[in-house]
């Protein structure tokens, strides 16, 4: 990297750009860097964690506006002292977390970066300052370019401020972790949770070397937590917080989505050892112990079905994985060309 | 006008190679049916109608326009309410109402994959036997089709809890407007990890990007119980109040709807009468869903607030008939303003909640100062109003200040920091409005990002975004409408 550049404010971030003919790479603090491609030579660094504050809290409408570069956690302290809450998991900077999405909803249907963002202010490649969306919970105004931000990794355009949709902090919640099941108790386990009416407000399946362990938040009234828990068996645990695998030296953790009924294929087309972790929103993540494991993994993957690419590998490696549509991909690209035509957001 | 007719007969000579005689209408009386939307201001015959069947027809259909380089607009039931699939000139409209298969149903995953002229209501009777229901209700959910709400990103009364149509589409097979396939999303999740989040961006599109001909819907397990209140107030601020307090006391009603003391009048003067008193200046429909002990307990909450702000009825639906009986008047209400004008307009903007009492008041303001028959039906939880002017549109004035005031009211809510369009979209008829919320640079990026999937701009043209001929369209509105009235009223 080029050297690094801090903008004070969206002002500043757009002369920035409007002043730069190389390539930029736009970061918060930094902390998803190992899940990225590498940038090119000559690449400059723009942190955009300076833009750090809480413009708009408004607690009774279930909304706020902060800037890209706040700290998840500040923002959770300031909700939590007003009885609400961002529901989707994820740390870093707001911007990076909603840029990155890097684990879609902890549950079925539930709250995500995606449709958690009601819209924002942002900055083109070329300097040019926009908004889309807007700060109250329901619009269907012009087109939602801000929904272009989430899996982006800011290779579209810079977010300097983001409109958000909050919710009431529940009135009771009990974690558990159901451990040492087999896999198809887990699956047994995990299926039936996803379907509920009413259903957690987080649910995991994890798979280590101590066997399969179903994990999640019963959130609601406290008879309905109570109730839940009794009827599925549910035994108390500490919060799920390893939202991620780690990888091993010389591995990969490869990432994607896959259908609760499809897990146990996905699960036979890799190694019987491999770390797995799904959420109920469908993300699943799993540890690969090398290149060459990825590879044969992502081979198989279109007969699991599932779409999946590596996560965590060496960095020339990251993001490769299964074929996107080629309408798709198409798509992706003429977006790019549309909104950065000389590609200077990498 | 005699070139276009030269390159007609050969478009419509390859339209009818493609899908027979039946399914493609040109003749000026079959388009009839064709020349409006909900928003019935806005006329305007289409060149021609194509039925197609399944997304091979689409795609040539597609083809054969894109190559003579007509354009196009899909189309679901028509009951959009801003003109969004009304043709601009020289459109073929292709009509999805008979791609109507519900593709696949996952009981274990909880998808539907279903064409887009499948009817909202009916697909959820396809899947009411599994204890399973489609989430997203616009009022017209008996004759919109799913594919209309993507288009639209329809909301309806129940997405206070459960979120719009884009919170429950996850997939899309959709024709380019060069006739090629793009497919977004998947069953599993609306965006894999190494993509972007097309399918909510083409959410809410109103036609513009594609056509799109099958789409994967998320489906939500029946609640256990349901329980509807109702209560009526003496004041809307009273009513505004009480919405407030059931919110901030944590509760997530399914619905939280509030009607106006002229619409409660109106609806009770109909075949949509529920027995609503009709004495109060609001009445509030409450809907809780879930678990029975928990709804119970919700109920209560819910009851107590209403007597804290002096409610001067409460009731409670007895029976699901009950229900369907205090729903009946608040899913009547559009129609039950037929009996007070011959035609309504619709407005749909939005404010935060918290300002519901002050924009009501500043909307009932605006009213009297145009001397125009204002009334209100609104999911209040959302913030999203319905103010409904009632106007003659015979007579050249009141149509005037209808738009006037609807002009008025909408850009109030954008100073509140809302919305013009909460729900019904931009379409044809908020082409003006839409330069309320965002500036010439905001327009230009969403008009690239069109670009990306629309080169042509062959695909719903002079939509969405205001262009100059359009913004002066809409600005003649009223010599549009004494332009219809002399050609139907000769």
């Amino acid at each position: 990297m080029n050297g690094v550049a801090r903008p004070a404010n969206a002002a500043e971030l757009a002369e920035l750009l409007r002043s730069k003919s190389g390539p930029v790479r736009l970061r918060g603090n930094g902390s998803r860097a190992d899940r990225v491609p590498p940038a090119a030579t000559g690449t400059i660094a723009i942190e955009l964690r300076n833009l750090a504050t809480i413009d708009r809290l408004d607690a009774a409408d279930f909304t706020c506006s902060v800037d890209a570069g706040l700290d998840r956690s500040t923002l959770d302290d300031e909700l939590a002292a007003r009885g609400v809450e961002l529901p989707c998991a994820g740390a870093g900077t707001l911007g990076g977390l909603f840029a990155s999405d890097p684990i879609g909803a902890t549950m079925f249907g539930g709250a995500s970066p995606r449709s958690l963002l009601l819209g924002l202010e942002g900055v083109l490649a070329d300097g040019t300052r926009f908004r889309s969306g807007a700060r109250v919970v329901k619009s269907v105004a012009g087109f939602d370019v801000h929904r272009l931000l989430v899996g982006s990794h800011g290779t579209l355009f810079a977010a300097t401020r983001l409109h958000l949709r909050l919710r009431a902090r529940p009135r009771a919640a009990a974690w558990f972790r159901n451990d040492a099941l087999d896999e198809a108790g887990a699956r047994t386990l995990f299926v039936a949770l996803r379907g509920l009416a009413v259903p957690p407000a987080a649910l995991h399946w994890r798979r280590d070397a101590r066997g399969h362990t179903v994990a999640g938040c019963i959130a609601g009234r406290a008879n309905h937590v109570a109730a839940t828990m009794r009827a599925h068996h549910l035994r108390e645990g500490a919060p799920f917080v390893d939202l991620h695998l780690q990888r091993t030296p010389g591995g990969e953790v490869l990432g994607g989505i896959v259908l609760p009924s499809r897990v146990p294929a996905l699960l036979a087309a890799a190694p019987p050892d491999a770390p797995f972790l799904v959420h109920g929103g469908g993300r699943f993540e799993i540890g690969l112990s090398s290149p060459a494991e990825s590879d044969a993994f992502v081979a198989a993957a279109p007969r699991v079905p599932c779409e999946a690419c590596i996560l965590l590998g060496e960095p020339a490696r990251r993001r490769r994985g299964t074929p996107i549509d080629p309408g798709q991909s198409r798509i992706a690209a003429e977006l790019k060309r549309a909104l950065d035509p000389d590609g200077i957001l990498v | 006008m005699a070139m276009l007719a030269r390159r007609m007969r050969p478009l419509e000579r390859s339209l009818v190679r493609l899908l027979g005689r039946e399914r493609v209408l040109h003749s000026p009386d079959a388009l009839l049916a064709w020349e409006c939307d909900g928003f019935t201001v806005h006329r305007r015959r289409p060149r021609a109608v194509v039925l197609p069947e399944s997304t091979d027809e689409v795609q040539a259909v597609v083809r054969a326009l894109h190559d003579a380089s007509v354009p196009f607009v899909p189309r679901g039931a028509g009951t959009c309410l801003s003109g969004g699939p009304t043709a601009n000139a020289d459109a073929v409209v292709v009509d999805l109402a008979r791609m109507r298969k519900v593709l696949q149903i996952s009981t274990e995953d909880l998808f539907a994959v279903v064409q887009p002229g499948v009817v909202n209501l009916d697909l959820t009777a396809a899947v009411h036997h599994l204890g399973l229901h489609y989430a997203p209700d616009p009022s017209s959910q008996s004759v919109c089709t799913i594919g209309g709400n993507f288009a639209e990103n329809s909301g309806g009364p129940h997405c206070f809890k459960y979120g719009m149509t884009v919170d429950h589409v996850l997939g899309a097979l959709v024709v380019l407007p060069d006739g090629s396939l793009a497919r977004l999303g998947d069953a599993a999740g609306a965006r894999a990890p190494h993509g972007l989040d097309l399918t909510g961006l083409f959410c809410g599109s109103e036609g513009t990007f594609a056509i799109a001909t099958e789409i994967t819907v998320r489906l939500c397990r029946d609640q256990e119980a349901v329980r509807t209140l109702l209560a009526s107030f003496p004041t809307m601020a009273a009513a505004c109040r009480t919405v407030s307090d059931v919110v901030a006391a944590g509760l997530l009603p399914a619905a939280l709807e509030i009607l106006d003391q002229a619409t409660i009048r109106a609806v009770e003067a109909s075949v949509y009468r529920a027995g609503y008193p009709a004495d109060a200046a609001a009445v509030l429909l409450v809907e809780l869903d879930g678990p029975t002990e928990v709804v119970a307990e919700e109920a209560a909450e819910v009851m107590a607030v209403f007597a804290r702000h002096g409610a001067l009825h409460r009731e409670e639906a007895s029976s699901p008939a009950d229900r369907k009986r205090l729903w009946k008047g608040r899913k009547g209400a559009f129609g039950a303003m037929g009996r007070l004008n011959t035609d309504l307009y619709v407005l749909d903007g939005v404010v935060p909640r918290t300002r519901l009492e002050e924009a009501l008041e500043r909307i009932a303001a605006i009213g009297r100062k145009h001397g125009v028959v204002l009334t209100n039906v609104f999911h209040a939880g959302d913030g999203n109003l319905h103010p409904n002017i009632s106007f003659d549109g015979r007579d050249a004035d009141q149509t005037a200040r209808t738009i006037a005031a609807g002009r008025e009211i909408l850009q109030l809510c954008v100073d509140l920091g809302g919305s013009v369009t909460g729900e019904h979209g931009i379409g044809s008829e908020k082409l003006e409005h839409v330069a309320m919320m965002y500036g010439p640079a905001d327009l230009d990026v969403m008009a690239r990002v069109r670009r990306a999937w629309n080169p042509r701009d062959l695909c719903n043209p002079g939509k969405v975004l205001p262009q100059r001929s359009s913004c002066a369209e809409v600005a003649k509105w009223p010599q549009m409408v004494a332009r219809v009235l002399d050609e139907e009223h000769g």
